[in-house]
């Protein structure tokens, strides 16, 4: 990659106040980033919103990145809480619509406008949302075992036996599912 | 079917992103950059930390220095050592605990409670082998004066170290709140160490070290309260 579009040399033009760096960042990050909403149950406006947030944080605390470490598992990190802290309002307010409408039969908890699920989460249905959450990071976002630990506050080796134990999953499942549908059918 | 396809089934997968709106992205690098100007990225955790370390220790030095040095004059030296060594090391740990949850994605760290528990140990470990007087005069009146004592030096403690690292904290302002809590209660045991010369093994033991788990419960309520009242979605 090229240095000056490398997201670090971004972010650190950022802190500078560059405003053309500002606009590549999220340019280059924002679609990851969506992405990774996306895949978490949350509908097209609920991503939206949660991007936006995102943005609004990074902008906020952008002073604690350190030039010279990995951004994305900076990003990412703020992206999974602001993602925690929307589920947790979400439900809160859920919680307290349910009970001032004395609704008996609530079908879900969480707002959900359309039902969005790509090969990718399709492919991940079997795995825990820990499992999940590790894999999106190393698929979507391209981010090393390092960089997935620092980005979820846990060990390199957590993060491993995660991934080893997704993948055993995964391969059952797929084993599965060829035997099934027969040789000739290709998985996504 | 062996790892390596399952890999190249997920990276296809992966490589059919649905699309993200473009305006949406316009939108939000014009928000940014309509408020942008330059920002100096945080010194060295070490600095922080020591700031942390300093703010603590002036506090209590502070307090103790105007209440009397009392406790500190009654100390062998040995254990004289032996307590502040300790205040000291988990004074340093508290703020490199404190500072980690400032900085997302920074390097693993123990959980806010683990951290707590640690800290709480180790001073009921060094207090017990310290204080032998087992006697427990005015257990109650004598107690709560000097908790609340230990509280109140907590307070200045608090705020100078949220000042030294306000505008941060993006990710869990309870475990931050909890953390620094505990920060702030340290600097209040030690200000009750250099200045109580209650040597009752049981007042040590309850009193001087529930500063700690008191103050670092307001700290993760007062983070409690700003998550509450300050997330935008």
């Amino acid at each position: 990659m090229d240095t000056d579009r490398k997201p670090e040399t971004l972010m650190a033009r950022y802190q500078a106040g560059d405003f053309t760096a500002v606009t590549a960042l999220v340019e280059s990050i924002g679609p990851q980033l969506h992405r990774f909403f996306m895949t978490q149950c949350a509908s097209r406006s609920d991503a939206d919103d949660l991007l936006q947030d995102t943005w609004l944080r990074i902008h906020r605390v952008r002073h604690t990145y350190r030039p010279g470490e990995p951004v994305l598992p900076w990003f990412y990190a703020i992206a999974r809480r602001v993602r925690i802290d929307y589920y947790r309002k979400a439900s809160r307010t859920t919680a307290r619509e349910r009970r001032l409408e004395d609704v008996s039969n609530v079908a879900a908890a969480l707002p959900r406008e359309e039902a969005h699920v790509d090969d990718l989460e399709m492919l991940l249905a079997p795995l825990s949302e820990s499992q999940r959450e590790v894999l999106r990071m190393m698929k979507v976002a391209g981010m090393s075992l390092e960089e997935v630990a620092r980005a979820t506050a846990s060990s390199v080796g957590s993060v491993k036996q995660k991934v080893h134990r997704a993948y055993r999953t995964l391969r059952e499942s797929m084993n599965a599912m060829r035997t099934k549908q027969g040789p000739s059918r290709v998985l996504p | 079917m062996t790892e390596e396809q399952v890999d190249e089934v997920l990276q296809k997968a992966a490589a059919a992103a649905p699309q993200v709106d473009p305006a949406l992205l316009k939108r939000i690098a014009e928000s940014l950059n309509s408020s942008l100007r330059p920002v100096r990225p945080l010194p060295p955790t070490w600095v922080l930390t020591a700031g942390l370390a300093v703010i603590c220790t002036t506090v209590a030095a502070a307090a103790a220095a105007r209440a009397g040095f009392y406790g500190l004059e009654k100390l062998s030296l040995l254990e004289r050592l032996a307590i502040f060594s300790t205040l000291g090391i988990l004074v340093w740990v508290a703020g490199t605990q404190f500072v980690g949850r400032l900085i997302p994605a920074s390097r693993r760290q123990l959980t806010a409670s683990t951290f707590l528990i640690i800290s709480i140990v180790a001073l009921l470990g060094v207090f017990a082998l310290v204080f032998r007087d087992y006697r427990t005069d005015h257990f109650i009146a004598a107690g709560i004066v000097c908790l609340l004592t230990g509280l109140l030096m907590a307070i200045p403690a608090a705020l100078l170290s949220w000042a030294l690292l306000r505008r941060g904290f993006a990710l869990n302002p309870v475990a931050a709140g909890l953390v620094g809590g505990a920060l702030a209660g340290l600097s209040g045991v030690t200000m009750l160490e250099l200045h109580c010369a209650n040597f009752q093994t049981l007042h040590v033991l309850v009193w001087h070290t529930a500063v700690v788990p008191v103050s670092a419960a307001a700290g993760a309520l007062v983070g409690y309260v700003l998550r509450r009242y300050s997330t935008p979605t």
